[in-house]
């Protein structure tokens, strides 16, 4: 047994940073014990003066004063739970279950139900500010916008525009996101990002390149059909706890509940089988589950023949794995690698769902395409209960992914090809050449390989990787200079690893201006002194606008209070920014703007305008509000509306939702479901990589969605194609005039789609999902150690990649780390994950009391075997050194829950550096409760073979008493 | 002036009488007045409730699996 | 007349303390007190349990058996509820407690007690109705809204059940017989192997 059985630490708070710190609250700070003793707390002589008197009470309803309700969205997670406000005189007073929602049926953890403590406020930036030789100074909007637009105006005309890198952010709305993106687009450079780089990049591209779409196929929801659940590096429990609500009510109806982890997490606690993985070989495992389901014929193999493209190179890869070997490499014992295939095999449909323990590794594009491939063996995909469940982490990181800012494509997955470019040209009503002027057009760069291109049409600087467009040799780079500007918009930067290196990076930058409810963690972790901006910015809560959650669906939410104390939103911070750097006029030509604010509805009918790919074009804010106000009439399993005005309809509308919004299409609850119409919510796999490939169609056989005239496979659809069927008069003039020349993705009329639609086919073609992604670096997925493995002896067997020259820009490295021995000083495996109190960076819930007291220490768990070979006792201070030197001062929690050879830490602390608590370095009144080291301090370098995911989830440590 | 200063301490020490005497009569709930077992606190209005059936009716509205 | 219940079905809980923070956002309970809490059993190895506990509003409370000056009272319905006005915070209550139940605020530097705080099955207390005063000393009243504890409406997987302990029981027992018509028995010890791996 574990020497304890509590949660986590639970100890009084350690003891204030600084004299200065005696406010109201940090007395409550640090009076505070934590959950579980508090009965006891009047018991012990805390030190604490002050009495918890009922002056504590905040914001509470005032008898006979009229109440308000007003519904948004959760902004701490992808489930998407609706949240009910209740307001006296604009204040935020009280909350209720919002029970009609589909999703979430009123329930929340305990950061939804906490969501009213965002009304107080009191950590907030309260006005814009800079940093004066150390010292934060109040500015105004006006001396803020101005002086930063003429610093970033200096930096263009010296350094050209891909001198600055803009992250936005998936905690905007998708109207926020989209201008973050659409800001960079017009300033001339695509060194422009999002969270979603480093959360599911590896997954949007390596399942869209497996079968069309990267997102989650089928719903939360929809859950409670599977016959088996396979969670791998997913930790539902905690990162989407109402997601739990139906997990567990499909495991009550029968379902088999198996999870993959390193650590015995709060989701194991409930499985049928649980097996411990080391981290980063999930493709040997799968591999090993694979090895079983061919052997037994346990394959769909109906399904495979007229679905699936070149899963004979699957089979042959296969054999590389038996048993033995998968054991060897993963840890996981055989009979339990059989078990596990067995279960998803008899059980079926069944369903797999990962997560972050999945995505961020260093080749994770490559694993998530063989979840997907063992999901086409199985015949899994495209039916209700089946699918891959991929649970998005932040509340928009899906809409953020499909609408916001992407350093590799434009809005909506348009790519950064002259088309695409040309595509968005005509949406913002823009000239092209106009558009091509603002960007660096003096020289072309190396894009890869040695083919040369201009920055406009090469991917730029991912968000894991600006610290080296900072500290990179010029010569180096694929653009004219080093990063000298940043600016993040709703980042939290200590979600990024190699914390050390990102100290030196910001205190080499120009400027650094971080637009934030909060100061965040990036605001204090460096030595600047000067030319640092803090802009107050509104949270979800004081805008509105819509999100989209893991299933696709699309949200309204309604704006909850005004912004607080000086804070503006997203969309109006950006506009006076372009206005200020002189293209407002053309940013926002096709939208409203009153008071510097641009109107949100009309961001989403130009989104709607031109997001053809992904079908965000059916989905007009007046239906969004529309399904908000009738969300009870939809069914809670299947998602469709069964009455009311809305009848038909999917909630949310989840994407694609083809055509225009007059159309009416009801938008599509399962991915590639051929057993609907197009017209319903059916789909078939995309056709998107031609119609053959080596001799072998890419095309379906036997296969289309219900209703459809063509019985076949059939390529995307364009002009020429309509013609061939004779469809082209089922266009009206107008139409005709528009499609002439286009295809389904650049036809703005939209006919081309309708029509289509109408003979019941899919706009993106009836294709095979594929096996084999030639065009990949692996393109069958093939097992490479972790750069920083503990299992030197399989690098020779299972290596790395080269090094490569041009990668997004930057050299990167992967042979040259992975060629030494790093296992020999540090020897355990060091690895990350989420806290259900917190998310992401957590300043925002370290800085509410009603969370911030649940989790009062940064801590690590490490295995009692380790922590014995350590001379670590449960509970006290350890130095935490990462495999590149950096380190974290944090308490040991010495426990099972992860195995020998493995340490843990939670992800989510932050204002404490190596060590320091960085509270003085906080403007004053903004420090949140709790600080602690941020993980990613010690984390390493590593990055993905197609989109630059860092790596977090497989390095190396050591550990040391402190 | 010094008549001023008195009429002031003769109201405010009457102030104070009164005062304490009212704190007297209006503390009926005072732990010397108990008696074993028997609650002699406000009585509270929920006793009265009738509103049984709607609770159980927000009950399965809201708490069920659906 | 049925009695009102609280639940915790330890199949459902995943210990995300949604129930604790929907208690703090309807009471706004100070820093230090917790009026509910998620408890942890073998927390990280198996057979690990979470539960959410507070007040359980006994029939034959002992909290109320034992209190010196008799704070407490019950409603019709079985809510055990306290009169603050005559707690003199002698803490006797949270020794009688099974469940750790009642709360005291810290009220100066010597740790003496403030007067004992805890569930109200967000029924108030006996000061009128959602009146500014019932508020600020036992937080809001739902009941008397018509509406259930924030705790059981809210929790993330329907795992905590308030409201009438009939209807509360009808909808448990209609859970668990679901369950025991799964094809493997519900629980730790198959999904573990159990047997095999645990340690002494």
């Amino acid at each position: 047994m574990t020497p304890f059985n509590k949660k986590r630490l639970h100890r009084v708070s350690s003891e204030p940073a600084s004299p200065k710190d005696i406010t109201r609250r940090s007395f409550l700070v640090r009076g505070g014990v934590a959950l579980g003793s508090g009965a006891l707390l009047g018991l012990l002589p805390l030190g604490c003066m002050r009495q918890a008197t009922t002056e504590e009470k905040r914001n509470f309803p005032q008898p006979g004063v009229k109440t308000e309700y007003r519904r948004t969205i959760c902004t701490h997670c992808s489930v998407g739970c609706g949240i009910i406000a209740e307001l006296q005189n604009g204040v935020w007073v009280g909350q209720e279950p919002d029970y009609d929602s589909p999703l979430n049926l009123g329930a929340h953890c305990c950061k939804g139900a906490a969501a009213r403590s965002h009304g107080f406020g009191e950590k907030r930036v309260k006005f814009p500010m800079k940093l004066v030789n150390g010292a934060w100074t109040r500015l105004t909007w006006d001396q803020a916008i101005n002086e930063i637009g003429d610093k970033l105006l200096k930096i263009r005309a010296e350094s050209g525009p891909d001198a600055l890198f803009f992250c936005g952010s998936s905690k905007a709305s998708n109207e926020g996101a989209y201008l973050q993106g659409k800001l960079a687009a017009f300033w001339g450079t695509n060194n422009v990002d999002n969270q979603a780089r480093i959360c599911h990049s590896t997954t949007v591209d390596g399942v869209a390149n497996t079968w069309g779409y990267g997102a989650m196929t089928n719903s939360y929801n929809d859950m409670r059909n599977s016959k088996a659940m396979l969670f791998l590096g997913s930790n539902a429990a905690e990162a989407h706890p109402v997601a739990m609500q139906h997990i567990l009510r499909a495991k009550e109806g029968g379902s088999k509940m198996i999870v993959v982890d390193p650590r015995f997490t709060r989701t194991a606690a409930h499985a049928d089988i649980y097996a411990r993985i080391r981290s980063g070989t999930d493709i040997p495992f799968i591999y090993g589950l694979l090895w079983h389901v061919f052997k037994n014929g346990w394959d769909d193999k109906d399904y495979i023949a007229k679905r699936v493209y070149a899963m004979d190179d699957i089979r042959k890869e296969v054999e590389k794995w038996p048993p033995e070997e998968v054991e060897n490499v993963t840890g996981i014992p055989k009979d339990k690698v059989f078990e596990i295939a067995q279960t998803m095999a008899m059980n079926r449909p069944s369903t797999i769902v990962w997560c972050m323990g999945v995505t961020q590794h260093h080749m994770a594009s490559h694993t998530v395409r063989l979840f997907c491939i063992l999901q086409l063996a199985l015949g899994n995909i495209g039916m209700a209960g089946g699918g891959a469940n991929i649970f998005r982490g932040h509340d928009n990181v899906q809409g953020a992914t499909d609408v916001g800012p992407n350093c590799h494509t434009l809005s909506c997955y348009y790519g950064l090809a002259e088309g695409s470019w040309k595509h968005w040209a005509r949406v913002w009503g823009v000239d092209y050449e106009w558009v091509k002027a603002r960007f660096d057009m003096s020289a072309q760069y190396d894009s890869g390989g040695g083919k040369m291109a201009y920055t406009m049409n090469m991917p730029g600087i991912p968000v894991s990787r600006w610290i080296d467009g900072v500290m990179e040799d010029k010569a180096n780079l694929s653009q004219k200079d080093n990063l000298r500007a940043v600016i993040f918009q709703g980042h939290a930067c200590n979600s990024q690893t190699r914390g050390t290196q990102m100290k030196k990076a910001l205190e080499k930058l120009d400027m650094l201006v971080i637009s934030d409810p909060f100061p965040t963690h990036m605001a204090v972790m460096s030595d600047r002194k000067n030319d640092t901006y803090l802009l107050p910015t509104a949270t979800q809560y004081e805008t509105c606008g819509c999100c989209t959650a893991s299933n696709r669906s699309l949200q309204w939410r309604e704006k909850i209070i005004e912004p607080l104390y000086e804070s503006l939103p997203d969309h109006v911070i950006l506009y006076k920014l372009a206005r200020k750097l002189g293209f407002a006029d053309e940013m926002f030509k096709n939208i409203k703007v009153t008071k510097d604010e641009p109107l949100i509805e009309d961001v989403l009918r130009e989104i709607n305008r031109g997001a053809w790919t992904i079908g965000y074009t059916g989905q007009s804010p007046e239906r969004l509000k529309l399904h908000a106000q009738h969300r009870r009439t939809f069914n809670t399993l299947t998602l469709k509306a069964e009455s009311g005005p809305c009848k038909g309809d999917y909630y949310g509308l989840p994407w694609p939702c083809w055509g225009k919004p007059e159309m009416k299409h009801p938008g599509t609850p399962l991915l590639y479901d051929p057993s609907k119409p197009v017209a319903e919510g059916g789909l078939v796999f995309r056709a998107a990589w031609g119609t053959d490939y080596n001799g072998k169609s890419l095309l379906a056989s036997g296969v289309y969605a219900k209703g459809s005239e063509l019985k076949d496979g059939y390529p995307e659809f364009t002009s020429d194609i309509l013609k061939k069927l004779g469809w082209w008069d089922d266009l009206t003039p107008d139409e005709k005039k528009e499609a002439e020349g286009k295809n389904w993705k650049t036809d703005l009329s939209g006919g081309i789609q309708r029509v289509v639609i109408k003979h019941g086919c899919a706009p993106f073609g009836n294709g095979r999902a594929r096996c084999n992604v030639w065009t990949y670096p692996d393109p069958i997925p093939v097992h490479r150690e972790p750069l920083y493995t503990p299992r030197f002896d399989l690098v020779k067997k299972y290596p790395t990649y080269a090094d490569r020259k041009a990668y997004y820009r930057l050299p990167t490295r992967y042979q040259s780390i992975q060629s030494v021995n790093h296992s020999a000083n540090y020897p355990l495996i060091f690895t990350s994950g989420r806290l259900t109190e917190y998310e992401g960076g957590g300043e925002e819930q370290r800085s509410e009391a009603w969370l911030a007291k649940l989790q009062q220490e940064m801590f690590a768990e490490i295995n009692p075997r380790d922590a014995a070979n350590a001379g670590i006792r449960n509970g006290q201070w350890i130095w935490l050194e990462g495999a590149e030197g950096g380190k974290i001062k944090v308490h040991a929690m010495v426990t099972e829950r992860v195995g020998p050879g493995t340490v843990w830490t939670p992800f989510h602390f932050g204002g404490w550096f190596e060590g320091k608590d960085l509270y003085e370095k906080y403007p004053e009144g903004t420090a949140p409760f709790i600080r602690g080291e941020a993980c990613n301090t010690a984390t390493t370098y590593g990055y993905d073979s197609v989109t630059m995911m860092q790596e977090t989830k497989a390095t190396l440590c050591r550990i040391t008493p402190a | 002036m010094k008549r001023m200063i008195g009429l002031l301490t003769v109201s405010i020490v009457s102030a104070v009488l009164l005062a304490g005497l009212a704190g007297c009569s209006m503390e009926p709930r005072s732990a010397t007045m108990h008696e074993p077992g028997v609650y002699k606190g406000e009585k509270d209005q929920v006793l009265a409730l009738q509103n049984q059936q709607v609770l159980i009716d927000r009950l399965k509205l809201v708490q069920t699996d659906r | 007349m049925a009695r009102m219940k609280f639940l915790c079905d330890t199949e459902r809980c995943i210990e995300c303390n949604g129930c604790v923070t929907a208690c703090n956002n309807e009471h706004d309970v100070p820093w230090g007190i917790n009026r509910r809490h998620v408890i942890t059993m073998n927390d990280g190895v198996s057979g690990e349990k979470s539960i959410s506990v507070a007040c359980m509003h006994c029939t034959d409370a002992p909290c109320a058996a034992v209190c010196p000056v008799d704070c407490f009272y019950f409603t019709p319905d079985g809510i055990v509820l306290h009169d603050k006005s005559l707690c003199i915070g002698c803490g006797y209550c949270f020794y009688a407690c099974p469940f750790g139940a009642p709360q005291f605020p810290e009220m100066n530097s010597f740790g003496a007690r403030g007067k004992m705080d805890k569930c109200t099955f967000c029924a108030g207390g006996p000061l009128p109705d959602n009146s500014v005063e019932e508020y600020q000393l036992y937080g809001s009243n739902r009941i008397a809204e018509g509406k259930l504890p924030l705790c059981a409406e809210m929790c993330a997987t329907n795992a905590l059940l308030g409201g009438d302990g009939n209807v509360v029981s009808e909808i448990y027992i209609q859970r668990i017989t679901q369950r025991g018509g799964r094809p493997q028995t519900w629980g730790w010890a198959t999904a573990y192997d159990f047997g095999k791996e645990k340690k002494p």
